[in-house]
């Protein structure tokens, strides 16, 4: 039986004033790390907390008394009753913990399927726990398997391959249009939240600069500032056109923006350069006739979202490939961890010794023929007693600890030492 | 033993092929690696079949359409292999490498390897004529493949179908890069080979010109592509409108070579 055991609530078991509460009272006045190793029975302990999930995985050989101790942590900080408790909290055992490990790192577990962020945070919460001493060569090794497999789930499948959220969508067309977005210039019109944070992600993919035409010149003003970029009068816009590769546009205006004319007579200045036209505002910003022009691409709010409902379709598909990765993994991480029973290693650890023995004395056969038959002999039984005399004391120290204590730090100690890693 | 390059290389273009299918199918990038390096080799063992002719007749056997076919293929493969290393659009090799394996398995019909050749046939002028003109009129095949690969990813993205098939595609920039190169390549290697081909003509029948067929639909598609040549370079024309012209100038040159190979005599037979 593996001695893991995984506590915690997510999005989808707890609502979020909860999550919040649990959270916050956690990180109160030190590290609940350092808390929660104190519980009785817990050998080492690894915690996560982000907006969306609170776990806590631990290594016990008192699976009762560990529970026990971590339920009683979690309704202390949490200030819930009983009653949530059970609604809100899951616990997983054993395989069925490191699957939902993996499935979390590997992003299926998440809000929204295959984001990215969430390797970051457990890599950052893992650091945490190594930092302050808490995990031991099982929690390590099963955290190296987390990571392995959200590695493989995002090359060997397409769960995190097309974007699920409109201001993605956009920089995921930018792309397939311009092949990349490095030195292309974008004009946000209007400086609503939605422009705003297309704007960012057209610039962590390099977009080069930001113009920027606000009806209220203050606010251009700040937002030129931020995205160092630099403003444009709203009655420029025309001649913007015909300079800029992207535009956003998402003011509250009534009528169109951007006419279908304006765009023709900046075509004429662009000769055949692209140009691509984002309208998130509703009603819309962008005549939609100037859509059908020729190298002008004319998105609105609602060609994004179908894009972003499709992709969500597609990543549904892939998260069962992404499924089977992970019930691969978690039989692998099963059997690393099954090598590490004393009977086990001790077979490996003489066999290994026996063969060195052999091959030693194959080798010296050569330089042997002189002596006889008898002596021969007795080289090969002084030998064969040197081994065995040698791996006597730790056979039986291994033997004995795995009854008194637990006997894994030694196990795998010696799998290191002596090269028994099988994987 | 004259054939086993050839052979060889045709066996690597169909592993190569079969490689990009299922790349294709599994997607996984591995794979597809994997069959640019086959490709490559297939590339390798091809132009070694073409350096062994060299080396032992001096000349290179490229003088019926089967033969053409082959060198076509050479040259096809070999520029994708330069692209992919410019451009890095790997899945063009999934449309060039099928195109390989199908010419040569065309070509395998009539290759016959190192031949002597008719009188009028040798010296190295005709081979460079005929190696000039093929590689030109290969970079525009690209040319106008990756032109038709642009208007489809360009409809695709008008009408907002952002599926499967787009996510293949390269992007348009990439597209009319690929265009521009091939073009920007293609017309000085299709001149050279043209006048290569005049000046031996000079030599064998008295004349630069003899208004053969094959000679004026290839001048025509010349001027076809001088103007859009002129009309890139120096009117900054870009995207569809290129596209649409590369695909429609190869579709001329393409009618050209099938008409006067169906209906008229023409001094460029030498089968």
């Amino acid at each position: 039986m593996m001695n893991l055991i995984l506590l915690g609530m997510n999005h989808k078991t707890a609502p979020l004033d909860l999550r919040e509460r649990l959270s916050i009272s956690c990180e109160g006045a030190d590290h609940p790390l350092r808390e929660i190793i104190k519980i009785p029975g817990l050998d080492g302990v690894f915690y996560l907390s982000t907006c969306n999930r609170v776990e806590v995985l631990a290594q016990t050989t008192q699976a009762r008394d560990a529970q026990a101790g971590l339920q009683e942590f979690i309704l202390r900080h949490g200030n819930l009753s009983r009653e949530e408790l059970v609604r809100c909290l899951y616990v997983h055992e054993g395989q069925e913990a490191v699957r939902h490990l993996f499935r979390v790192t590997s992003s299926l577990d998440s809000l929204v399927m295959g984001e990215p962020q969430i390797v970051g945070q457990v890599k950052d919460a893992y650091r945490q726990a190594v930092e302050t001493g808490t995990t031991g060569i099982i929690l390590n090794k099963v955290m190296h398997y987390a990571f392995r497999v959200a590695k493989r789930v995002r090359t060997e499948t397409g769960l995190a391959a097309n974007a699920v959220s409109v201001s993605f969508a956009a920089v995921e067309l930018a792309k397939k249009i311009f092949g990349g977005l490095q030195g292309k210039t974008v004009l946000l019109i209007g400086a609503g939240e939605m422009s705003e944070l297309a704007a960012r992600h057209l610039i962590n993919y390099g977009a080069a600069q930001i113009l920027i035409a606000n009806r209220t010149p203050v606010r251009a003003e700040q937002m030129a500032q931020e995205f160092h970029g630099r403003t444009v009068p709203m009655d420029r816009i025309e001649e913007a056109l015909g300079e800029v590769d992207i535009v956003i546009s998402s003011t509250g205006a009534s009528g169109y923006v951007i006419t279908a004319g304006m765009v023709a007579a900046a075509l004429r200045r662009r000769k055949s350069r692209l140009l691509f036209l984002i309208d998130i505002a509703v009603p819309r910003d962008i005549d939609p006739a100037a859509g059908a022009m020729e190298n002008v691409f004319l998105y609105n709010i609602d060609n994004l979202q179908d894009i972003v409902d499709e992709n969500v379709r597609g990543r549904m598909q892939e998260a069962q490939k992404a499924e089977a990765i992970i019930s691969e993994e978690v039989s692998r991480f099963n059997r690393w961890y099954n090598t590490l029973a004393v009977v086990p290693t001790i077979v490996s650890f003489k066999d290994k010794a026996e063969g060195i023995l052999r091959a030693e004395l194959d080798r010296s056969s050569a330089w042997m023929q002189h002596l006889t038959q008898e002596d021969r002999d007795n080289i090969e039984i002084l030998a064969g007693s040197i081994v065995n005399k040698i791996l006597h004391d730790p056979i039986i120290s291994l033997k004995e600890e795995s009854q008194d204590y637990d006997a894994i730090p030694y196990v795998a100690a010696l799998r290191r030492l002596f090269k028994l890693e099988d994987e | 033993m004259d054939l086993l390059f050839f052979n060889l290389a045709l066996a690597a273009y169909l592993i190569s092929t079969l490689g990009y299918i299922a790349s294709l199918l599994v997607g996984r990038v591995q794979i597809a690696k994997a069959s640019t390096w086959i490709l490559f080799s297939g590339f390798a063992l091809h132009a070694a079949f073409y350096l062994a002719q060299l080396i032992m007749t001096h000349t290179l056997s490229i003088r019926n359409f089967y033969e053409t076919l082959s060198f076509f293929a050479l040259i096809l493969c070999g520029i994708y292999l330069i692209l992919q290393l410019k451009t890095k659009t790997r899945v063009l090799g999934a449309f060039i490498s099928p195109v390989a394996f199908l010419l040569m398995v065309g070509a395998s019909v009539g290759v016959e390897g190192p031949v002597s050749m008719p009188d009028t046939l040798k010296g190295s002028l005709v081979t460079l004529h005929v190696a000039l003109s093929i590689a030109g009129e290969a970079l525009f095949a690209l040319a106008s493949c990756a032109g038709a690969m642009y208007l489809i990813q360009n409809r695709l993205i008008k009408e907002k179908s952002i599926g499967s098939f787009s996510r293949l595609l390269p992007s348009l920039k990439e597209l009319d890069n690929i265009n521009h190169i091939s073009l920007l390549w293609g017309f000085p290697l299709l001149t050279l080979g043209v006048i290569a081909g005049s000046i031996w003509a000079r030599t064998v029948w008295g004349s630069h010109w003899q208004w053969d067929p094959k000679q004026i639909w290839t001048l025509a598609a010349w001027l076809l592509y001088a103007i859009l040549l002129h009309q890139r370079l120096a009117l900054g024309w870009k995207g569809r409108r290129v596209a649409l012209f590369s695909l429609l100038a190869f579709l001329a040159l393409l009618a050209g070579f099938i008409l006067e190979k169906a209906f008229f005599a023409t001094a460029h037979k030498f089968m």
